[in-house]
């Protein structure tokens, strides 16, 4: 129920580990704020790059919110490679969906391609304190 | 032989379609949820899925399915149920104002044929029911199924082929090739068994299944999207530009099998060259059997390549042809069957009598 909410709220409402869920960040503006807001957060930050098309993306929709709302330390962000393709070409994204991991804006880790294990291992693995 | 086990041998289906709309994305924009459908219609689910700017692949609990704007190719092994999909798919199709012109079914002979559900249990029946399934405005139709007269004990492999399309000539570019293997070299089949305690999940059991068999260097250019099955098992989808590829193994002893399919040029444009990606491929495997289908869609047939490919799969895998059929299918193009053995034979303690 949580989730819902917060997708229809959109992005940049306020401080996004209060609510689980994935924030959208539909905006250059808005991309700007959040990650720079995260740079110097101990926090896990993990971008979801995806496309309106994607199939494969939508595939696995229903797992990244569930781990999400499972994981509310971390914090889930989606990146439309249409809407901000700037950001797509910045981290070097060719296939979807890409999962980016950020602590202290360093990229920590990344998994190309709906791998529900693979995904949970690694937020498991770097969302602690380091 | 085993007396009953996993069937490796898959079904595979081929629909192309031509569009009267003009978004490029074409039946990419079938929604997921009305794929999951058909793919609950056809016994499976998905497992792992990554796309790129020019198709979507997903890796399927039973073999492989891949999106192209107007091109669907869908592969299930076990006892599926893949006619089921026709229907489903020529309708989505229709909601995004796309026609179907061809369609493809093809097998090989199935290890435990009395397995299989109706339809499978006779090729005569999956030509009927593929048949009943299809518009009449694919009136080119060919059902035919290639077998090999040979003279050793290996159990004779047919390759079986319906065709149907809207025009004579076909239209499709590159050349698929589907190639199954079985007998496979028993420490070879070992990496694709999950180790207990390994401390992995299958998504990074399957990276290393791809990394030590060597799946990873065939087309070294290629995105692998791997998946390990417990307690054994393995799929894999390549993406490389607009060409996919595709892996599937049951390693088990007396009935393993793996196939490895691709869609490629004739001409080498950085890609890999057919043979090269071939004996790479049946290389990882080492097999007692190898069967290669080969269809050779918009290009004219040349029997150059066949030969090429004969040479160094005798050359770099002492791999004897034993047969090679040809054939011809109106609107899908020429579709050439080798048959392969090792040139030496050993009595196999599971293949029985030598």
């Amino acid at each position: 129920m949580g989730t819902a909410i917060s997708n229809m709220l959109g992005a940049g409402e306020g401080n996004e580990s209060e609510h689980s869920g994935v924030t959208k960040l539909s905006s250059s503006a808005q991309w700007q704020l959040h990650f720079n807001g995260m740079k110097d957060s101990n926090q896990l930050l993990v971008i979801d790059f995806s496309a309106s098309w994607c199939g494969p993306c939508k595939s696995f929709e229903p797992a990244v919110r569930h781990m999400a709302v499972k994981f509310t330390d971390v914090s889930f962000v989606k990146v439309d490679v249409d809407e901000l393709p700037e950001v797509a070409k910045e981290f070097d994204v060719t296939a979807m969906p890409t999962f980016v991991l950020m602590k202290n804006g360093k990229e920590v880790d990344r998994i190309v391609g709906a791998k529900q294990d693979e995904l949970e291992n690694k937020v498991t693995k770097h969302r602690g304190g380091q | 032989m085993a007396v009953s086990g996993f069937e490796g041998f898959e079904k595979r289906l081929e629909l192309r379609f031509s569009t009267t709309n003009n978004n490029p994305m074409g039946l990419r924009l079938i929604d997921f949820e009305s794929l999951d459908q058909v793919l609950n219609e056809v016994q499976c689910t998905v497992v792992s899925a990554v796309a790129n700017h020019s198709f979507d692949a997903y890796v399927l609990s039973e073999s492989s399915l891949f999106v192209y704007p107007t091109k669907i190719i869908i592969k299930t092994c076990g006892t599926t149920q893949l006619l089921k999909s026709i229907r489903p798919f020529i309708h989505l199709a229709r909601t995004l104002s796309l026609t179907l012109r061809a369609c493809r079914y093809s097998r090989g002979s199935f290890i435990f044929p009395k397995a299989q559900p109706f339809p499978y249990t006779s090729f005569k029946d999956e030509v009927v029911i593929v048949e009943e399934s299809l518009p009449n405005s694919l009136r080119y139709r060919k059902a035919s199924v290639m077998t090999p007269s040979n003279n050793n004990n290996n159990p004779s492999r047919a390759w079986h082929v319906f065709t149907a399309s809207a025009d004579v000539e076909p239209d499709e570019p590159l050349v698929v090739v589907e190639v199954c293997m079985t007998e496979l070299d028993r420490v070879n089949a070992r990496s694709f068994f999950r180790r207990k305690g390994d401390g992995k999940n299958s998504d990074s059991a399957g990276k290393e299944m791809t990394r030590l068999s060597g799946i990873d260097m065939i087309n070294a250019n290629a995105f692998i999207c791997d998946f390990a099955f417990d307690p054994c098992g393995y799929s894999m989808n390549g993406v490389d530009g607009d060409r996919y590829s595709t892996i599937h193994v049951t390693p088990e002893d007396g009935f393993s099998y793996a196939s490895f399919e691709c869609g490629l040029s004739l001409y080498d444009d950085g890609h890999g060259d057919i043979s090269e990606v071939l004996t790479r491929a049946i290389d990882v495997f080492r097999p007692g059997c190898v069967s290669v289908a080969t269809t050779y869609g918009g290009e004219d047939y040349s029997h150059e390549v066949t030969k090429r490919v004969e040479r160094m799969l005798a050359k770099k895998l002492g791999l004897t042809c034993r047969s090679r059929l040809v054939d011809e299918f109106p609107g899908s193009g020429t579709v050439v069957f080798q048959s392969f053995t090792p040139r030496r034979q050993y009595s196999s303690p599971e293949g029985g009598e030598q």
